[in-house]
């Protein structure tokens, strides 16, 4: 049997399993199993323990960040933080719509970015804002719309885009030069939806806002909030500054940090094992995924079905890429999650390498298509998540169209960026 | 108990089920030992550390083998395993380490320059955790490695890695890839310890030729080649220009960037006396576009999908049905190591290097590598090393 056709009935395998598996309503991250050990039985590989564990701790790293990341954000919000921030923009800009929308969607960009996470920005501050944009008059379809799409852009934003991250890593690319290539297309599309979404309203009623928001401890002021992002900063500094005589620490231990000074400097006593157990209780589905995914990529490496899926993309005609990316991305988003990185964003990186594209551009055009699946079944756990924490009541379909059309500049913008890579390399600063 | 309980119990037990053999495994391609029989022509082994203290009981304090000539003349030395994926750049080093004789000149040959690198393997990659080469006596096995020192041994990785002392910003992961940390740093991590154990070896021992072994993806542009420092731009043209003409492969030859730091071929040349040459071989193993992940294509480097990718245009070396066999690539580096040496010599009568046992490009790919390993049961064990 030639490679072709050994690795094309593997992927069918595979393929079947996976619908089999979601068909009996057995989570993505199961099903991304079974199609993983399915494909190793039938490329004859049996269940080989070592290559499982070995594509179990794949995103070990990424994991950490995560985790320290999101109890950072999590302590912070225990403190009253967020809602102290919240309320403080809201009172100081509620006569401005303009730069309130703005300083709002800089509140949604900042928790996902850090953490590389939509459903974080969503959890932390996507509540909270929903409270503030219901009462400028914003309908809850708008609303749910702006803070998934926002939510969406804050994962894909700098420093810590997990979709980046993953096929860089895939491809041997460091992952270095994304900054401004992510931040700019993210913070651009954010306000374009906000302000496209979120204009048309009534004069804010700030009564009534401030009172449905949670209350921040009394003692809780500017300095509290802000002096814990200045600790992570530090150690950034430090580590750039004088890396020679800096101690590598890594960007967990960073996140940890952070989140000690936050704790340290909370007016209210905090329950530390409380908010640990919670973090890890809210990451878990997220953990499982990346483990999931990891071990589906290590087997699909194994038996050479990355290789067909790398092979034939490398092959395709490009414009007939270009013009699928729209659907590609967010589709393979919805079904593989950040699984659809590895897969789907390693060989088509490679094609755009290998037909002179900047690779760094082009990944970061592709990184703000992708999150636009989260809203997509199978999955959907990032639009469903925005639906309930924002308290919108009304069809799923409905939320989804009022998604449509910031959903298709983004599209736009993702696209033109990968088109026009090379024009746009000076972004990377390399 | 409920349900949810069961189904935890059940899961947990099905993951140490797995994670126990896996363990096992990872365990053993860590500490396998990899008998090196030495050459007569052997005449001291060494250690990294005997150059750098501080790297003494780390897992990179590898052995240093020196071959002293019956007649002085230059220092070459063989720096093999700096990317242990790549088998090549270990087992040319090996048939020198087991059968090479020096009759003017001195050698110094390593085969683990990192050696926590090759206890890992490729997470993501699906490697095999070793590889067997046959031989007359059975066969010897050697660990499968990785681009990277072993997290076990350095970790965790820095936010942005910036090199010493060109402070340039490399990817983060790179401050583990022996090949991205040259000149080292005395008081760095375990990585950049190492290549500056090496500097100072190289410094010490006088090194007039610096020569390292890699191998590379086709779908990477530097390939089938001798990446020279600019001290050593007419032997390594000259050694270009003699493999074409008379051994039949083609092996061209890059100047190193100056720009690009912490890669041997540049740092090598700045910070010693040594002229610093990298030699490429052609591995489809390496390839993202690469089919089936196993043992076999490792060592035949046979791959239908490499070989669909080249018929697009998308390779930058070629590939047909014969793949690039191992004996290939390992017949190559012996090849361009012996003409290197011949070259020199030519330029420079007074300062000698000859070499004699070591086969060539057409003899490795007519007997196989495995005819030069040597039985380590039937050698003295005195003359028995472990790697």
């Amino acid at each position: 049997m030639n490679m072709f056709t050994y690795t094309e009935i593997i992927l069918g395998v595979m393929v079947l399993v996976y619908i089999l598996a979601k068909i009996f309503k057995i989570s993505t991250e199961l099903s991304m199993l079974a199609a993983a050990l399915a494909g190793s039985l039938a490329g004859g590989f049996g269940i080989p323990p070592r290559q499982i564990a070995e594509g179990s701790i794949t995103y070990l790293d990424i994991n950490l960040i995560f985790i320290t990341a999101t109890l950072f954000m999590n302590i912070l919000k225990e403190s009253g933080g967020i809602a102290f921030v919240v309320r403080g923009i809201l009172k100081k800009f509620h006569k401005n719509r303009a730069l309130l929308l703005i300083l709002l969607t800089f509140l949604l960009l900042v928790p996902g970015a850090l953490t590389g996470a939509g459903s974080v920005t969503v959890l932390i501050t996507g509540g909270m804002v929903a409270v503030v944009l219901n009462y400028m008059g914003i309908s809850k379809s708008k609303t749910a719309a702006i803070i998934f799409i926002i939510a969406g852009l804050s994962a894909a934003a700098p420093p810590v885009s997990l979709w980046a991250m993953m096929t860089a890593a895939g491809v041997n690319m460091p992952y270095v030069g994304f900054f401004m290539p992510l931040l700019i297309p993210c913070v651009v599309a954010a306000l374009i939806t906000i302000f496209l979404l979120g204009w048309k309203g009534e004069d804010t009623n700030i009564e009534k806002a401030l009172q449905e928001l949670p209350l921040p401890p009394d003692k809780m002021n500017w300095f509290k909030v802000i002096l814990p992002f200045f600790v992570f900063l530090f150690f950034i500094f430090m580590g750039r500054q004088w890396p020679h005589s800096t101690p590598i620490i890594g960007l967990p231990l960073m996140f940890l940090f952070a989140a000690l000074t936050s704790f340290l400097l909370s007016p209210v006593k905090l329950n530390f094992i409380k908010i640990s157990r919670d973090t890890i209780e809210q990451l878990l589905p997220l953990i499982g995924t990346l483990t999931a995914v990891g071990i589906l990529i290590q087997i699909m490496t194994l038996t050479g079905v990355r290789g067909l899926l790398a092979v034939t993309a490398v092959t395709l005609p490009v414009t007939l890429v270009f013009a699928g990316l729209f659907l590609m991305m967010p589709v393979s988003e919805a079904i593989l999650m950040y699984g659809a990185a590895p897969v789907i964003g390693v060989p088509l990186v490679l094609l755009f390498n290998t037909i002179g594209l900047n690779p760094i551009v082009a990944l970061a055009g592709l990184s703000v298509i992708w999150p636009l699946g989260d809203a997509l079944p199978p999955t959907a756990i990032i639009g469903r998540l925005t639906v309930q924490v924002v308290g919108y009541e009304d069809s799923y379909t409905k939320f989804l169209k009022t998604c449509i059309v910031p959903a298709v500049l983004i599209m736009i913008i993702g696209t033109v960026m990968v088109i026009f890579s090379k024009h746009l390399g000076f972004l990377t600063g390399l | 108990m409920n349900i949810s309980a069961i189904r935890k119990i059940i899961f947990s037990a099905i993951g140490l089920i797995l994670f126990i053999p896996a363990g096992i495994s990872f365990y053993q391609s860590r500490h396998l030992k990899e008998p090196v029989v030495l050459s007569p022509g052997v005449s001291t082994v060494k250690r990294l550390s005997d150059y750098f203290p501080a790297i003494k009981g780390s897992t990179d304090d590898c052995h240093i083998y020196f071959f002293e000539g019956k007649e002085k003349g230059a220092t070459l030395m063989i720096l093999g395993g700096t990317h242990p994926e790549e088998p090549a750049g270990r087992l040319a080093p090996w048939l020198f380490a087991e059968n090479a004789v020096m009759e003017k000149g001195r050698l110094i040959v390593v085969l683990s320059a990192n050696r926590s690198a090759s206890t890992v393997t490729r997470i993501g990659g699906g490697y095999p955790p070793d590889f067997t080469i046959p031989t007359a006596w059975g066969g010897q096995k050697f660990r499968m490695g990785d681009r990277w020192s072993n997290p076990l041994d350095q970790w965790p990785d820095p936010e942005v890695y910036i090199h010493y002392p060109s402070n340039q910003n490399l990817a983060y992961v790179d401050i583990r890839n022996l090949n991205r940390t040259w000149p080292g740093r005395p008081n760095g991590t375990l990585t950049e310890k190492t290549t500056y154990a090496f500097m100072e070896l190289i410094r010490k021992e006088n090194v007039d030729i610096f020569i390292d072994l890699h191998e590379a993806e086709l779908q990477y542009p530097v390939i089938s080649t001798i990446v020279t420092h600019e001290k050593g731009q007419e032997l390594a043209t000259m050694v270009s220009m003699m493999l074409t003409d008379m051994e039949g492969f083609n092996i061209g030859t890059e100047f190193s960037p100056k720009n690009l730091h912490g890669l041997s071929h540049r740092e090598v040349g700045d910070y010693s006396n040594a002229i610093s040459l990298l030699f490429e071989a052609p591995e489809p193993f390496l390839d993202a576009t690469r089919g089936k992940t196993t043992r076999e294509q490792l060592l035949t480097g046979k791959d239908a999908f490499v070989m669909k990718a080249g018929e697009h245009g998308l390779l930058f070396e070629k590939i047909d049905e014969n793949g690039w066999p191992i004996d290939v690539r390992v017949g190559r580096h012996t090849s361009t190591i012996l003409q290197t040496m011949e070259s020199w010599t030519e330029d420079h009568p007074k300062k000698p290097l000859v070499c004699r046992n070591i086969p060539r490009y057409a003899e490795v790919i007519e007997k196989g590598i495995g005819t030069y390993l040597h039985d380590p049961k039937k050698a003295n064990s005195k003359r028995v090393v472990f790697e």
